[in-house]
C-alpha cells in the first residue's frame, strides 16, 4: 500500500528530518510509528499527504509515485487518506454533524448521502447521541472521535493518525486506539505516530522506530522500546 | 445544485462578516463605474450636439479687405466657385452695407449697439456652403493657402473652428475621465482584493482543513471569487442607479431646457452602457479576488 524508497527530507538550514527511509506497509496493516519528538514522525505523515515533498527518494501509494503527481491531483490523493491530528482540527462554529458532513460536502457528495452516512459513522465512534453538540462542549476524547469519524467518512484505504492520543485524557486514550483498531479491522491501513509507550506496549502491533530521521527498528508485534 | 447553494451561503456569510470593508469596496466600484457612466453619457450628448450642429454649419465666411479692387474681388469669387468641395450656387457676395443692414435688423431691440456708429466697420464678405459639412476644414485650408490676392482676405470664419476648439476641450475631459476611471478601477480592484485577503485570513483554519479532507483547489477558491464578483456586481448596480438618476433628473432636464444646443442621448446608449457597467463590475470583482487568491492562497 505504501512504499518508501530512500526517502530523505531536508528542511531549510540543513535540518535532516528524514534520512534514507525505506519501508513497505501492506494493505490492512496497523503500524505504530514511534520515536521522541523531532525524530521525523510528523514529516513522515506530511510526506504521505504531499503537504511536503521529499528532498530525495520515491514514495508510492497504491503503486502511484506521488512525487510525480500533478498538483491538481493532490486533493484526490488526500481523499484516499484520512488524517487525524493531535489538535483535532475541528471547526469550532460547526456542530459535530456538520464537521463530519463537511468532509463529504468538500468532495462533492450530496446532502442526502451525508444525512445517511454521517450519523452512521458517528454511531460507530460512539457519538451517535451528540450530533448537534459543538466541539467545545465535548471532552478531548470525544473531539478526537469526531475527528476520526471525519477522517473515516469517505472510507479511505489509508488512515494516518499523528499523536491522536496526545490531547486526550490517558484513561480515554486506549478507547481511541481501539477505535482505530476497529477501523483497521474493516480493511483500512492505519499508521499511528505516537510516543505513548503504554499504548504501544498494550496493543502489540508492528512498530517502526525513528530516531534523528532514521529507522532504527522495524518489528512485528513490537514494543515501544525507548526508555 | 448542492454546490451552488453551498457557495452562495459561504459568500453571503463572508460578506456579512467583513461588512465595513465590503461596503467600502462596493462603494469604490460604484464610484468608478458611475464616473464611467457619466463620462460616456456626457461624451455621447456632446458628440450628438456636434453632429446636430454640423448638419447646418457647412458655412464659411470669407472677409475681404476694404482695399480690395473690383478686379481682385472677381478673381477671388472665381476661385471660390471653382473649389470642388464648395457648392457654387451658394457662393454669395455680401457688401458691407448689406452686412450693416443685417446687423441692425438682428439687433433692432438693442439700438445702442449700432446707433452711434459713424463709419461702417463691417467688411465686404463672401458666404458659401460646402457640399458636405465635413469638408469645411478642407475648404478653409484651400482658401487660406491658394486663394489669389490672399493679402486681401482678412479673415476666414467657419463654425467648425469653434466646434473644433470645443471638441478639443471635450477630448481633454474625456481623457481625464478615462484616466480617472482607470485609476479608480485599479483602486477598486485593490480594495476588493483586500476584502478577499481578510476573508481568506479569517478562514485560514477552515481552508487548511478543507485541503486536508481533499477539497479541490477550485472548491476552495470559488467562494472567494464569488465574494469578489458579488462586490463588483453590487457596486455596478449602485452605479447604474446613480447614472440613471443623473440621466432622469439632470441630463433629460438639460436636453429639454437647452433645446437650442440640440443636446440628445443616443437611443440605444443606455441599453449598451448599463450591461457594460455590470460586466465591468464583474471584471473588477473577479480581478480583485484573483489577485488576492494568487498572493495569499496557496492551494
Amino acid at each position: 500500500m505504501i512504499r518508501m524508497r530512500r526517502v530523505t527530507k531536508v528542511y531549510k538550514g540543513n535540518v535532516y528530518a528524514l534520512e534514507e527511509v525505506t519501508l513497505d506497509i501492506e494493505r490492512g496493516e496497523f503500524t505504530f510509528l514511534v520515536g521522541p519528538s523531532g525524530s521525523g514522525k510528523s514529516t513522515f505523515i506530511k510526506l504521505l499527504i504531499k503537504e511536503e515533498v521529499p528532498t530525495a527518494g520515491q514514495i508510492y501509494i497504491a503503486d502511484t509515485n506521488i512525487n510525480q503527481m500533478r498538483k491538481w491531483k493532490v486533493p484526490y490523493l488526500r481523499r484516499k487518506i484520512g488524517c487525524v491530528f493531535q489538535d483535532f482540527k475541528l471547526l469550532p462554529h460547526k456542530t459535530v454533524y456538520q464537521n463530519v458532513a463537511y468532509a463529504m460536502e468538500v468532495t462533492g457528495k450530496s446532502h442526502r448521502v451525508a444525512e445517511q452516512q454521517v450519523p452512521e459513522v458517528l454511531k460507530l465512534v460512539g457519538l451517535g447521541h451528540k450530533l448537534d453538540a459543538f466541539p467545545d462542549e465535548l471532552s478531548g476524547g470525544e473531539q478526537q472521535r469526531v475527528a476520526i469519524a471525519r477522517a473515516f467518512i469517505n472510507r479511505p484505504p489509508i488512515l494516518l493518525a499523528d499523536e491522536p492520543t496526545g490531547n486526550v485524557d490517558p484513561s480515554l486514550a486506549e478507547g481511541i486506539v481501539r477505535l482505530l483498531e476497529k477501523i483497521n479491522s474493516a480493511g483500512t491501513t492505519v499508521i499511528m505516530a505516537t510516543h505513548d509507550k503504554q499504548i504501544v506496549n498494550a496493543f502489540r502491533k508492528r512498530v517502526i522506530a525513528l530516531e534523528n530521521g532514521r529507522i532504527i527498528r522495524d518489528q512485528d508485534r513490537g514494543v515501544y522500546g525507548y526508555e | 445544485m448542492n454546490k451552488v447553494t453551498y457557495f452562495a451561503a459561504e459568500t453571503w456569510g463572508s460578506l456579512r462578516k467583513n461588512l465595513i470593508l465590503a461596503v467600502a469596496a462596493i462603494a469604490v466600484v460604484a464610484v468608478s463605474l458611475g464616473i464611467l457612466g457619466l463620462v460616456v453619457m456626457g461624451w455621447n450628448m456632446f458628440s450628438n450636439m456636434i453632429k446636430n450642429a454640423e448638419r447646418k454649419v457647412g458655412e464659411v465666411d470669407v472677409y475681404l479687405s476694404d482695399l480690395t479692387t473690383e478686379e481682385e474681388r472677381a478673381a477671388i469669387e472665381e476661385f471660390l466657385v471653382s473649389i470642388p468641395e464648395v457648392d457654387p450656387a451658394t457662393v454669395i457676395y455680401k457688401n458691407k452695407d448689406t452686412a450693416l443692414q443685417e446687423f441692425k435688423e438682428r439687433f433692432k431691440d438693442q439700438p445702442e449697439l449700432w446707433e452711434y456708429i459713424d463709419e461702417n466697420p463691417l467688411p465686404n464678405s463672401y458666404e458659401l456652403l460646402t457640399k458636405d459639412p465635413k469638408d469645411v476644414g478642407l475648404v478653409v485650408g484651400e482658401i487660406n493657402n491658394n486663394a489669389p490676392y490672399r493679402e486681401r482676405i482678412e479673415d476666414i470664419k467657419s463654425a467648425s473652428s469653434a466646434i473644433e476648439k470645443l471638441e478639443n476641450i471635450f477630448d481633454k475631459f474625456r481623457q481625464i475621465g478615462i484616466i480617472g476611471v482607470l485609476a479608480l478601477a485599479i483602486v477598486a480592484i485593490l480594495l476588493v482584493s483586500v476584502t478577499i485577503q481578510v476573508a481568506i485570513f479569517a478562514r485560514r483554519r477552515e481552508i487548511g482543513i478543507m485541503k486536508l479532507v481533499g477539497a479541490t483547489n477550485w472548491f476552495i477558491r470559488w467562494p472567494f471569487i464569488m465574494e469578489g464578483i458579488a462586490e463588483g456586481l453590487l457596486g455596478s448596480l449602485l452605479a447604474i442607479v446613480v447614472a440613471w438618476a443623473v440621466k432622469v433628473w439632470i441630463l433629460d432636464k438639460l436636453i429639454e431646457n437647452l433645446q437650442f444646443l440640440r443636446l440628445s442621448l443616443s437611443s440605444g446608449l443606455i441599453a449598451v452602457l448599463f450591461p457594460c457597467m455590470i460586466v465591468g463590475g464583474i471584471i473588477i470583482g473577479a480581478l480583485g479576488s484573483a489577485y488576492a487568491l494568487g498572493r495569499f492562497l496557496e492551494v
